[in-house]
């Protein structure tokens, strides 16, 4: 198409000749499309409408009555890529009312999660399907207990992660260090990778089907995730400590390596590798 | 020698009900005595309240408003707290700016 339009640059350009002033002397040289044939392009796409149908879940705390799939309409033309656009768009222009959780709209901070089309991932990652492939369905995180339209409650998750005590802890006395960094190698530290990227948005633990059964026993993908992060961070001396507190038919021994944990996280970390390693260093006596 | 006035059976839900009414009165006993009137009394409104106009049914509200008093009685019981209180919003009909 473009090369089209720059024959036909090409061709005006040297109909309109010698006659013509300084600029189209320009334009031969750069191939440009005239400004007529510019608006035309516009036009064409101005007049087409790319409608798409989101069904989303709604419950209002203030008026209950059953939670509903309510259906909104968008224009994907007038709309950004990524599903939080989308939503958004519903929410400044169609239903104010709507409610989800957003901040970084870059997929770094973890709020848009939620499950699209069956899938758990971030709104602002997430690119809208194509309208062929028919309505989206955007409903929240599952077997959450739901506080109002996408926004789950989160205390439960956020509890277990701090039951795992995420902080370095150690024996020796600070004084030791004379004040400097606990020193650690490049080689220890590339032992944290694909643990720290962590970023709490609950897509791994609320896929799991073992979550679903046993939230309040079972830590859960994320919180076994940031428990081996500890474990295997080589200045942590508390070890041994962690992982007995892990060791527990509920809280570690629910993982029965179905790794949905794996599919749908967003960062496209591994939890389930990171459990089967607390698994095997239990192992040893 | 009458008839019982209070149900025979309950719930488990109702159950959760009445302990989750009975922690707050007995978090209001342990601050100072005018809050724990007033807490008493907010306490006390929003319950019955809540038991006219919900459905019994509605399995799925009264959960939900279980948790969210839940949470409000963890808040409820530490020291630094010292007192609820509640204020009405009315929605008045404004109108929009002619211009």
């Amino acid at each position: 198409m473009v090369t089209g339009l720059i024959r036909r640059a090409i061709a005006s350009a040297a109909s309109s000749g010698s006659t013509a002033a300084a600029s189209f002397r320009y334009v031969c040289v750069r191939a440009m499309a005239s400004e007529a044939q510019a608006q035309q392009v516009d036009l064409k796409a101005r007049d087409k409408t790319d409608i798409k149908t989101f069904s989303i879940y709604r419950w209002n705390p203030d008026n209950p009555k059953k939670p509903e799939l309510k259906e909104y309409e968008i224009d994907l033309k007038e709309c950004g890529p990524m599903v939080l656009d989308a939503l958004i768009k519903i929410k400044n222009e169609m239903d104010p009312t709507l409610t989800f959780r957003r901040s970084c709209r870059e997929g770094i901070c973890g709020s848009c999660a939620m499950n699209i089309d069956g899938c758990n991932g971030l709104a602002c990652l997430t690119k809208i399907a194509p309208s062929e492939a028919g309505a989206s369905m955007i409903t929240p995180l599952p077997h959450m207990f739901v506080i109002k339209d996408l926004v789950v409650d989160m205390t439960n998750f956020y509890n277990q992660y701090k039951s795992i005590e995420p902080w370095l802890k150690r024996k020796t006395p600070a004084a030791e260090l004379d004040g400097k960094e606990i020193k650690q190698s490049k080689k220890d530290r590339s032992k944290l990778d694909g643990m720290y990227e962590c970023i709490l948005c609950a897509c791994c633990s609320t896929s799991c089907p073992s979550y679903w059964w046993n939230p309040e026993s079972y830590l859960g993908p994320a919180a076994l995730l940031h428990a081996n992060r500890w474990i295997s961070d080589s200045r942590d001396e508390y070890t041994k400590e962690r992982l007995d507190a892990v060791n527990d038919e509920f809280k570690l021994y629910r993982c029965h390596t179905i790794l949905n944990c794996a599919r749908a996280c967003p960062k496209g970390l591994n939890p389930g590798k990171q459990i089967q390693h607390i698994k095997q260093l239990q192992l040893k006596p | 020698m009458g008839p019982s006035s209070a149900p025979r059976r309950l719930s488990g839900m109702q159950k959760q009900v009445l302990s989750l009414y009975r922690g707050f009165l007995r978090a209001a006993r342990t601050k100072s005595a005018e809050d724990r009137q007033r807490i008493e009394s907010i306490v006390s409104i929003e319950f019955r309240r809540n038991a006219k106009e919900v459905d019994r049914k509605n399995f799925l509200y009264i959960e939900y408003l279980l948790r969210r008093g839940k949470k409000q009685l963890d808040q409820l019981r530490s020291p630094d707290i010292v007192g609820l209180s509640a204020t009405n919003v009315s929605f008045s009909q404004t109108k929009a700016p002619t211009h």
